[in-house]
């Protein structure tokens, strides 16, 4: 944030890094599966918050026809909930991995080119461990880097050992977020 | 709150002119304005706290509202603040600290029992674009610059004015020097007022820019003013010296002239809220 910025008050909300950083957790999930006994839940949700504009709404019907009519041939389906925090979850089912990568991508890039990208939250992808517990990754959009979340069960109660751990383990294959403190939890995760 | 505030700069300035009138030296005097300042850069917010009666609150003992904070935070590309939380049926929130990485956010408890989650998250985003916009840092800066502006006036004085009259305190350009440093110091005042007002604007914009829903913010207004209302005098009063970062201050809206108010006026709050939403829905 400039100088200026601060002394004007002014400031526009961060755009999402445009990389295509999402596509480095379709490699680190060969990784995971086969080194770190995570498997794929299947599952991958991408959640925004709904503006209630007719643009908008427009913009987020034409991308569900759009992730649903592909769906037909990669046999991918997708389920849309509202959660309790009044944001959308687009919650894309298919066992292929690949898949859920360009799927995830394919919404995002309709919202960014909708001129909406700043309004998406995160992608998150579901992994279950051996013991058929969730461990999930979310990617951050803003930041363009991943991080672990694992919730260890009782009320909003995480994991951080096996965080860090899960970090030390995929090592340099996925862009991780450096700062701790924006490893951000997201509790209820429909996924 | 305003008169608070008016009077403790007066009794700062009269402070100032009279150690200059003592005879200590400049540099003495600079040390304590600067030290006096940093006091409240660096401990205001922990004595603001505990003024208010706020406790910190952990994710456990506040899960709803340390998670619809984080989900602001993503949005808006800021580290987590402390969360607190203040024991009282005034509806109100505040934001503390000089830096993202320091500041505090703090609700009641009242404001919680009283408004939507989406316009309590309209609130609390309104509170974070304060703490990304540096408010409190701003805000502390320029009272303390107005400070010294006044200081460097009257030290102008003291030299040029005061040549002949040595250390006489009868002299005239004595009574000139206070007069000055008066004026300047009413004038840096309604320049005060009038900046955090325009930086409650920033926040109300900024926080419809985080939510994407400005409507939801006017309508916790609304509501907020409402509460307010019904305040009794006992509460304004003890709360006063936090108002330039509350949410909404005590007392706003009622016969306060709006040059003495820190906060614009509800109605343009929610006028400005409502230009937002007609261009968010594409129809201004």
């Amino acid at each position: 944030m400039g100088f200026l910025d601060v002394l004007r008050g002014k400031r526009q909300l961060k755009k999402p890094v445009p990389t295509d950083r999402l596509f480095a957790m379709s490699t680190a999930q060969v990784t995971m599966e086969l080194e770190m006994g995570l498997g794929s839940a299947g599952k991958a949700g991408i959640v925004f918050q709904p503006l209630a504009t007719a643009d908008f709404e427009g913009i987020v019907r034409d991308m569900e026809e759009v992730v649903r009519s592909a769906g037909s041939d990669t046999g991918t389906t997708i389920e849309v909930t509202d959660d309790d925090f009044g944001y959308r979850w687009m919650v894309l089912v298919d066992p292929d991995f690949e898949d859920l990568v360009v799927g995830l991508n394919a919404v995002s890039t309709a919202l960014e080119a909708g001129g909406y990208g700043d309004r998406i939250l995160a992608a998150v992808f579901a992994f279950r461990d051996e013991a058929g517990k969730p461990v999930y990754w979310i990617y951050n959009y803003k930041r363009g880097a991943f991080y672990p979340f694992v919730p260890a069960g009782g009320e909003q109660r995480r994991d951080n050992e096996r965080e860090l751990r899960l970090k030390a383990q995929i090592g340099a294959e996925l862009p991780i977020e450096a700062d701790l403190e924006r490893w951000f939890p997201l509790w209820g995760i429909p996924i | 709150m305003t008169v608070t505030m008016f009077l403790l700069g007066l009794l700062y300035v009269g402070l100032v002119v009279a150690l200059l009138g003592s005879g200590v030296n400049g540099a003495t005097v600079a040390i304590i304005a600067g030290g006096l300042a940093a006091v409240n850069l660096f401990a205001s917010d922990k004595l603001a706290l505990s003024a208010m009666g706020a406790r910190t609150v952990t994710p456990e003992q506040a899960p709803q509202l340390h998670a619809m904070i984080e989900r602001l935070c993503v949005q808006a590309d800021l580290p987590k603040p402390k969360i607190a939380i203040a024991q009282t049926s005034m509806p109100n929130a505040f934001a503390l600290g000089r830096s993202p990485k320091s500041a505090t956010v703090c609700a009641t408890t009242g404001l919680m029992d009283l408004l939507s989650p989406a316009e309590l998250e309209g609130v609390l985003a309104h509170e974070l674009t304060h703490v990304q916009n540096r408010d409190v840092l701003v805000m502390t800066l320029a009272g303390f610059f107005a400070t010294i502006a006044a200081y460097i006036v009257q030290f102008g004085f003291f030299f040029g004015g005061g040549m002949g009259g040595g250390d006489d305190d009868d002299n005239p350009s004595f009574l000139v020097l206070f007069l000055v440093s008066l004026a300047v110091y009413v004038i840096s005042f309604f320049l005060m007022q009038a900046l955090s007002r325009y930086r409650e604007f920033s926040a109300d914009r900024g926080a419809a820019l985080i939510t994407g829903r400005p409507s939801a913010l006017a309508s916790a207004l609304v509501k907020i003013s409402g509460g307010m209302q019904q305040i009794p005098q006992k509460d304004l009063r003890a709360s006063g010296e936090l108002a330039a970062f509350y949410f909404f201050p005590p007392g706003a809206g009622k016969k306060l002239g709006s040059v003495f108010s820190t906060h614009p006026t509800m109605e343009k709050r929610i006028a400005a809220l409502q230009r937002l939403e007609s261009q968010l829905q594409g129809t201004a």
